[in-house]
């Protein structure tokens, strides 16, 4: 069977005289434990693969792909995505990477967590499914534990000379943890991440799930007020999640980030500093190079408050005049390259957590926010989102609050930011947040 | 796309580990999508996808294998994978292969398989243009076009056999406005299980015309108010409600986790006398629909809450058991690379006898929400949360100024009990609903309806 680097060069093969071709391969082997009640749910396993082909005429892209195809397949998507990118608009922009000097990223791959076979897997997760239904004694059972790996492969090549292959372990663990009290349930949620599963911090999930959940059992809805809020590193991220977005220069270019023109200019507090680092040797987020073959970089975005810049890939650094700082971010062979951060992290400060709460002495400690998606807008700044955490009195946690929104813009919360903590934490995802916990100014809570 | 002894031995392989159910998931899709953004077409593009999943099912333990390859050699290590974690002391054997006929079909009246990127690409650009010429104000339209054909077969060690294809179509604009420094977004998206008829019933001008002229509209608004008050919710957005606050807690696993404030509490009367609630799976064309769920039980209409009683649950095969029910025919994945789980189709709240305009006039202060946003919930305790994209003031007993950043918040049943009004009329709206990482498409229905009191998230205090 051809390698995903065979597939690359076949649709190289392909391109017709003229033609700028990038083929991207990408296979995975996954496996996911589910496990409650002290016995698995389920068991997963899979093995995938396919490729995506961007062809580029005259400034004009089209894009086709394909799960498992074989030379001859690949041949075809070339010919599918002449044929879509026909029918596209020119844009200057549409250029593919020139080939770059890759540098090694040493530890992503495990050769042991690649090898390693079921039984281990299964185990683990019922461990995780004890370890949380032992933490805490109103905790006596969880919604549901996960245990999930993935060894993944990329190959990438291009008619501009990029040829570039890279792989790696990644393994993680969720704990969905119920807490219970006189009829009422609490749910209480954590995870841990590692590139191999004997380096997974899976007690310290447990644990963290059954207190989160049974910290907030009597929680009740608080009134309406403004008061400072501090957003643990969960809460936090969730905001980052929408600043990244904002950083994005794909959505500067658009007019849809609230950051757009205001390179230089003070967005934030002076305690913050925010940079994106794809080469961080803990970060989950990180690549030698990324999704069109790019190195990565350190790119700092927030330096003592002053926007320094924003997140490219090649099409947006052309249309920028300036060069990609290695953040092409793409979901899969399925999708064409966008902007996506790798580690975005939030430099932490010197105080720990207790020592930010003992300084806001009365406000509302944030542990988790929904509905930011659709309760943030990303171009206004605006934000109204529903919270569950804790009242701080006389600098410290006290009484649970549930069923409260809060209210502000992304502006006010990065601008009023009073103190970063020193407890740094990653959040994977389409690129992972860094974030300590964080004390903001005051708010529009809203409950009762 | 699956020969029937191929199927007949993979499924074999997979009880051979003693598991007392197995079953094949095949399918092959093809897709279509496009975008349009600043006025330009920046891409189009086209997916070929396929895989096969083998399920075996031992006890409560469920084993799963996927893979993209169809072939005997790939299905039959997939059925060992699955076989070798679904261990238990049954000794099934495979039964012959009936084909289920459907009860209800989503054939296509013209298919989108023959149209030329020409016209698709057209479609985009109509709507573009009708978005662009709606006001000055309109600073940016992005619009998506997306279509699939997804062909599909399903084997079970019980005999089942179906085979079933789902055309697919939607279409999306995003509109973002401005005044000065005020930015507003405004979204439209109509889809449908069919072909091209989808757009004739929702032509694209008219879709980008709905999104600018949200977008517009809520320029004009200010923050808005936080606090407890009436809300009075448009045709459609109450079934966003009712399926964020309610329907995910009526899903049978998250019942069987004991995660549910539903569980156990069949025949009580929960909601308000004036509220039925059906998910029902085999509306002709809807988005939500099909003919038979992702393990070939025919579509079903359930009624979940009837005059504010709890019905039903919604369930899969797997949960049915355990429960000792029978399927709803609502066990759904995303694709092959996914196990089934129970989720929610077409999810309505159904008309009641009130006029939409008696219910506004009989609201002298509140929030009118005439389109909801995404939302989210927590099923164990039932609080959501759920944006507001489009909503106003209601001033005695009418609609007055916009307000912007509006947030729903409450509880689930608190919310089906504080209903006081159910209007005759009725709307849905198709979108993705999202669970345990899995997008589904659904569509979410309701009539107008109030909602005597709950909290509004908002900064304008």
């Amino acid at each position: 069977m051809a390698d995903l680097a065979d597939l690359c060069r076949a649709a190289l093969r392909a391109a017709a005289e003229g033609e700028a071709v990038e083929a991207y391969a990408g296979g995975s082997r996954r496996t996911e434990v589910k496990a409650g009640r002290g016995e698995v749910e389920s068991l997963s396993r899979s093995e995938t693969r396919g490729v995506g082909v961007r062809v580029i005429v005259d400034g004009r892209l089209g894009y086709a792909w394909a799960a498992d195809p074989d030379v001859d397949e690949v041949a075809d998507l070339v010919a599918s995505a002449r044929e879509g990118a026909r029918h596209a608009a020119p844009d200057e922009a549409n250029v593919l990477p020139e080939a770059a000097a890759v540098e090694p990223l040493a530890g992503l791959f495990r050769e042991a967590q690649a090898e390693l076979g079921p039984d281990r897997k299964v185990e683990l997760a019922l461990e995780l499914d004890r370890a949380a239904t032992s933490a805490h004694p109103e905790v006596r059972k969880v919604e549901e534990v996960i245990y999930a790996d993935v060894v993944s492969r990329v190959a990438i090549a291009s008619t501009a000379g990029v040829e570039v292959e890279r792989n790696r372990t990644d393994c993680w663990c969720m704990v969905m943890a119920l807490a219970e009290r006189d009829g009422e349930t609490q749910t209480g949620y954590s995870f841990a991440v590692a590139r191999e599963l004997d380096e997974l911090d899976w007690r310290g999930a447990a644990a963290e799930a059954a207190e989160r959940g049974a910290r907030l059992l009597g929680a009740r809805k608080p009134p309406t007020e403004r008061v400072p809020v501090v957003l643990d590193p969960w809460a936090a991220s969730s905001f980052l999640g929408v600043l990244a977005g904002a950083l994005s220069a794909e959505e500067v270019q658009k007019g849809r980030s609230l950051l757009a023109e205001k390179v230089g200019e003070r967005v934030g507090a002076e305690v913050l500093t925010l940079v994106d680092d794809g080469r961080l040797p803990d970060g989950p987020g990180s690549a030698p190079f990324d999704d069109e073959g790019v190195p990565t970089g350190r790119t700092p975005l927030i330096e003592v408050g002053v926007l320094r810049g924003f997140l490219h890939n090649t099409q947006t650094a052309a249309r920028a005049g300036g060069r990609s700082t290695g953040n092409a971010g793409r979901a899969g062979y399925r999708s064409l390259p966008g902007v996506s951060p790798t580690n975005l992290v939030v430099e932490p400060g010197a105080e720990g957590p207790e020592a930010l709460l003992a300084r806001a002495g009365t406000a509302v400690y944030v542990q988790s926010v929904t509905g930011v998606h659709s309760g943030a807008n990303p171009v206004s700044g605006e934000f109204s989102v529903g919270a569950t955490g804790l009242r701080v009195e006389g600098g410290r946690l006290g009484e649970p609050l549930r069923e409260m929104t809060i209210a502000s813009t992304l502006q006010d919360v990065l601008g009023s930011l009073a103190s970063v903590g020193s407890d740094l934490r990653f959040f994977p995802g389409g690129g992972a947040i860094g974030t300590p916990t964080l004390l903001v100014g005051e708010m529009t809570v809203a409950g009762a | 796309m699956l020969d029937r002894s191929v199927a007949r031995e993979v499924l074999g392989a997979a009880l051979d580990g003693g598991a007392a159910f197995a079953e094949i998931f095949a399918e092959d899709r093809r897709s279509t999508s496009g975008r349009l953004d600043d006025g330009k077409i920046e891409e189009l593009s086209t997916g070929h996808d396929r895989g096969a999943g083998v399920r075996a099912v031992a006890g409560d333990t469920t084993a799963y294998a996927y893979s993209n390859r169809l072939d005997r050699e790939a299905l039959v290590e997939a059925a060992r994978a699955a076989a070798a974690a679904a261990r238990g002391s049954d000794r099934t054997s495979v039964l012959d292969f009936t084909r289920a006929e459907p009860r209800v079909t989503h054939d296509p009246e013209e298919p989108t398989a023959g149209v030329p990127a020409e016209r698709k690409v057209g479609w985009l650009e109509e709507a573009d243009d009708a978005a662009r010429a709606s006001g000055p104000e309109v600073r940016q339209v992005i619009a998506g076009y997306g279509d699939s054909v997804q062909r599909l077969v399903i084997a079970s060690s019980e005999g089942l056999w179906i085979e079933e294809d789902r055309h697919r179509l939607r279409l999306m604009v995003q509109v973002v406005a401005a005044r000065g420094d005020v930015l507003q977004t405004g979204f439209e998206g109509p889809a449908g299980l069919g072909g091209v008829e989808v757009l004739r019933r929702h032509p694209p001008a008219e879709v980008g015309e709905k999104a600018a002229r949200q977008a517009i509209a809520m320029l004009d608004g200010s923050p808005s108010p936080a606090g407890e008050m009436a809300v009075v919710v448009g045709p459609a957005g109450g079934g966003v409600l009712f399926h964020e606050a309610c329907g995910h807690g009526l899903e049978a696993d998250t019942v069987g986790k004991e995660a549910s404030i539903y569980r156990g509490r069949l025949g009580e009367t929960l909601g308000s006398t004036i509220v039925t609630g059906v998910d029902d799976a085999t509306v002709e064309h809807a988005w939500g629909s099909f003919s038979f769920d992702d393990e070939g039980s025919p579509a079903e209409r359930t009624v979940v809450f009837e005059e504010g009683m709890l019905r039903s649950f919604l369930y899969d095969r797997f949960w049915a058991r355990k429960d000792g029910a029978a399927t709803t025919g609502n066990a759904r994945r995303q694709s092959y690379a996914h196990l089934p789980i129970p989720r929610m189709t077409n999810t309505s709240i159904l008309p009641g006898k009130d006029d939409p305009d008696d219910i506004l006039g009989d609201t002298s202060r509140g929030l009118y929400v005439k389109a909801l946003g995404g939302g989210q919930v927590n099923p164990a305790t039932g609080d959501f949360v759920f944006g507001a994209s489009e909503a106003y003031l209601i001033e005695d007993g009418r609609i007055t100024s916009p307000a912007r950043g509006a947030n729903l918040i409450g509880n689930g049943i608190a919310i089906l009990q504080a209903v006081d009004a159910v209007a005759s009329d009725f709307d849905f709206r198709p979108g993705t609903c999202g669970k345990d990482g899995q997008g589904v498409p659904v569509t979410t229905g309701s009539p107008t309806l109030r909602i005597a009191r709950m909290t509004v998230g908002g900064t304008g205090g």
